[in-house]
């Protein structure tokens, strides 16, 4: 009887111990899943913000080539540029808290472009005022590395045409269609100021009380400017100036034709 | 006796990986995958996705260098989703705060709140950096 009850008790044991590491596995295996669930949604958090961190620079680098362009084309050194990508470049460096974080520069010196700058207000109604910059990222993260080149290319272009009929005595009602483009499309002016060449050879500004000056904005990055001056010699020469939204000058003189 | 005692063991051990594998599919479906995490993410998700859109044509880095506060605050508040409320710090590249007003809709304190960083260049001809920490919380 007694060799029984011992038989079953042992028997009872094993499968107490069964279920036992069972139960365990069951435990070990729902603690592991849950720590992965939750490491897995902790690396799409930080990898996300890794991805906006670049947009942000690459956003920013934009901002400082358009920057360094308005300030050039107002008169500033050529340098500006250097020095304003030197700049973001060390700041940049110092702010990813989670990796190392790098960012090169290299302006653009293939012609026409000279230290990243291509600035070119010419005479036959072509007026150009542009930045280039190539650049690289390199992060080297807790969650991934990077390296992503990329170049900015900011470009203002002004297109001036112009005719002119001729009025009574030295008198010419002059029209001058303005095309404004960013990056080779269409774009907004800020300001625009046309001038006319006197017969001293001044440059004058139209008046809208004594030479009819008008302007029309077509909405489209087309203006057309129209005024009547006192000009006597065939030869009208016209010069626009002006200023894009994110204040980039360029300015461009065109000869009029007769209609 | 012998042959016996090995088909129980060998049921025993199909029985136990039978175990394992329902306690495998039982986690995957029944726990949730940490749903205050998730939140933050959107959250975060949000707060960058404000400030990236704010900075696309170089408004936000033109309204911080004309200390325009109010117009940072009302774009945010149409940017961000009903029911996030926000706090903004804007720091110069000396990280010194440059916010003369507090930049938020609500109040934060109490709340449990995702903070995310952007940087930015102001688009002007003098340029200046800025590091903005925008802290969210999703209102009771």
């Amino acid at each position: 009887m007694d060799e029984m009850t011992e038989m079953r008790e042992k028997k009872n044991s094993g499968q107490v111990l069964l279920i036992a590491a069972f139960i365990m596995a069951f435990l070990l295996l729902s603690a592991g899943l849950y720590i992965f669930e939750v490491g897995k949604i902790m690396g799409e958090v930080e990898s996300n913000s890794l991805n906006d961190f670049v947009l942000a620079v690459k956003l920013g680098s934009r901002h400082v080539v358009v920057g360094s362009l308005a300030n050039v084309s107002n008169g500033g050194s050529n340098s500006v540029l250097k020095w304003n990508l030197q700049n973001w470049s060390s700041f940049i460096d110092k702010q990813y808290q989670f990796g190392k974080s790098v960012l090169n520069y290299t302006l653009e010196e293939t012609a026409p472009y000279s230290s990243g700058i291509w600035i070119d207000w010419g005479t036959d109604g072509f007026g150009v005022s542009s930045a280039y910059a190539n650049l690289t990222y390199k992060l080297l993260g807790r969650e991934a590395n990077l390296n992503q080149s990329y170049f900015i290319n900011i470009t203002t272009t002004l297109l001036v045409e112009s005719t002119y009929q001729v009025g009574v005595g030295d008198e010419k009602q002059v029209n001058v269609t303005i095309n404004l483009l960013n990056e080779g499309k269409p774009a907004l002016a800020k300001q625009i100021t046309i001038y006319y060449k006197d017969q001293l050879n001044n440059w004058l500004i139209p008046d809208e009380t004594n030479n009819n000056y008008t302007i029309s904005d077509y909405g489209n990055g087309t203006y057309l400017a129209s005024f009547v001056a006192s000009i006597p010699s065939p030869n009208v020469e016209v010069s626009a100036h002006v200023f894009d939204q994110r204040e980039i000058y360029v300015q461009a003189n065109e000869t009029s034709t007769q209609i | 006796m012998f042959d016996k005692k090995g088909q129980i063991r060998i049921i025993e051990a199909f029985l136990a990986i039978a175990v394992i594998f329902s306690a495998l599919i039982f986690t995957t479906i029944t726990f949730p995958s940490s749903p205050n995490l998730a939140k933050q993410k959107s959250l975060a998700s949000f707060g960058m996705q404000a400030l990236i859109k704010l900075d696309l044509n170089g408004t936000l880095g033109k309204l911080i260098a004309q200390e325009n506060w109010t117009d940072i605050k009302q774009s945010l508040d149409i940017s961000l989703p009903i029911g996030v409320s926000f706090n903004l710090t804007i720091y110069d590249e000396n990280l010194s705060p440059i916010n003369s007003q507090v930049i938020q809709n609500t109040n934060l304190l109490g709340r449990e709140t995702v903070s995310v960083q952007h940087v930015c260049a102001s688009q002007s001809q003098n340029i200046q950096f800025f590091i903005l920490c925008l802290q969210l919380a999703w209102t009771r």
